[in-house]
């Protein structure tokens, strides 16, 4: 059954410059590995970047299965001081 | 201890004497009396932190006083620990402060970091703050992470275990740094003076919590902050697998760049005073890089001649020198000859190129 997923994009830094906080509704995406290429699609200025992924605050450490709903994060690092 | 001086903290319900106590035997280490340093010296001296470290290589310049808020016009030039730690003896002189004017690095850290409970990371780049993850989390020693880019903070404490028993590091979070220029810091970027204020002050309380052991300190939490909105997003950090950190201390100081800092440069740009300051102690050999044709001409006792178009045989040949600063025009070529030396020395040579080159320094370079 091929359905649309509604997901809340979060970004931070330098990533919110190019990725605004927005809702996405997208088809073929179901886990985290997949998000990612649609967002390196989306936004080639992410490709390469450094950043971590969180779906609903938890930081994702290896591919996650996403739901309809879930807010996902995207965070880079900061070096300032 | 002065009660009068900790009195309000002492009447505080939940904090009181015990609390005060834990703070006064406690040793902080602050790395970097930067933006963030500042403030999170004067809080932790003022709330009676026993003994605190302060670990800075820099000297004051004009454009660090809208946020290092510690020094004043008249301390320009001045070594930033040492106006730090006059000014927090002020403060409170019944504390002990300690200088490390230096900057840390694979082969000094332990020495410097061992003796303290708790390190605070308010440095201004990735390579320190590797090597500071990469040590505390080796002796498991507490460690508060702070971080500003533009108008955006980050805070979060790592190597402390929560109740379920789980550590985390900064390398749970980004196993590997930035690629150079990836991510700007603030002197390409910019800073409004306050922010690094407010990360600084919230670093603060989380170190003055953790070691009194009161409240939720962000233990396995990264903080997040937003001063053009004022909001705050937390992300929970779990233990990620996608690094290995070295086994024993001498695994430390070899582990190679090359595995961990995948990407980042062994070689360092700095600037003119830290040019001089090697140069002038005899610490670093100063080359050249340039064609003999180019102007202006240097004294060639001060600094060697040896032009890219002649580099590659020039380095077939031992340099004795361990530290070697490289400089051209632009800091453009220089850049490629660090790049060359790093290739056939590695870590074994601390290599600099001035940032910048001649034309960013001219002021200097032309004076006669």
């Amino acid at each position: 059954m091929e359905m649309n997923m509604k997901l809340e994009i979060i970004s931070f830094g330098k990533i919110s410059e190019f990725i605004g906080h927005q809702q996405v509704e997208i088809s073929n995406v179901t886990d985290t590995d997949q998000l990612k290429s649609y967002l390196e699609t989306s936004f080639p200025e992410l490709v390469g970047m450094k950043y971590k992924l969180a779906v609903n605050q938890n930081m994702i450490q290896s591919n996650q299965s996403l739901k309809n709903e879930d807010k996902v994060a995207i965070m880079p690092p900061f070096s300032g001081g | 201890m002065d009660n009068e001086r900790y009195s309000r903290q002492l009447i505080l319900k939940g904090f009181g004497a015990t609390a005060q106590n834990k703070l006064i035997n406690s040793r902080v280490l602050v790395v970097g009396a930067g933006g963030l340093g500042c403030p999170i010296l004067q809080y932790l001296a003022a709330a009676g932190i026993g003994t605190i470290g302060i670990v800075d290589d820099d000297t004051i310049s004009l454009s660090n006083l809208h946020r290092q808020i510690i020094f004043t016009t008249e301390d320009l030039d001045q070594p930033k620990v040492k106006v730090a730690a006059k000014r927090l003896g002020l403060v409170s002189p019944e504390i002990s402060i300690v200088e490390h004017q230096l900057r840390l690095d694979k082969n000094n850290i332990f020495n410097i970091i061992e003796s303290y409970d708790v390190v605070i990371d308010g440095t201004d780049n990735f390579d320190s703050r590797y090597i500071i993850n990469d040590a505390c989390t080796f002796l498991q020693k507490p460690l508060i992470f702070a971080a500003v880019s533009g108008f955006e903070g980050q805070l979060a404490i790592f190597n402390v275990k929560d109740k379920q028993g789980v550590a985390t590091n900064y390398r749970d979070i980004f196993p590997t740094p930035p690629a150079p220029g990836e991510i700007q810091n603030c002197a390409e970027n910019g800073v409004l003076g306050v922010l690094p204020g407010i990360i600084g002050t919230m670093a603060a309380a989380e170190t003055i919590k953790l070691i009194a052991g009161i409240g939720q300190p962000l233990i396995n939490t990264l903080l997040h902050y937003n001063l053009l909105t004022q909001t705050q997003y937390t992300l929970n950090i779990s233990v990620g697998h996608d690094y290995v950190l070295p086994k024993s201390k001498a695994d430390f100081i070899l582990m190679d760049e090359n595995q961990s800092h995948s990407n980042a440069p062994i070689y360092e740009e700095i600037d003119i005073k830290r040019m001089l300051l090697l140069r002038e102690q005899d610490l670093a050999l100063v080359i050249d890089v340039r064609e003999k044709h180019e102007f202006p001409i240097l004294d060639q006792d001060k600094f060697l001649q040896v032009p890219m178009s002649e580099f590659n045989t020039f380095i077939q040949n031992n340099i004795e020198a361990e530290s070697i600063v490289l400089l051209c025009q632009h800091g453009i070529r220089s850049i490629a000859a660090a790049e060359l030396l790093q290739e056939k020395y590695g870590a074994a040579k601390k290599i600099y190129s001035l940032k910048g080159g001649i034309a960013k320094w001219k002021d200097h370079f032309l004076k006669r």
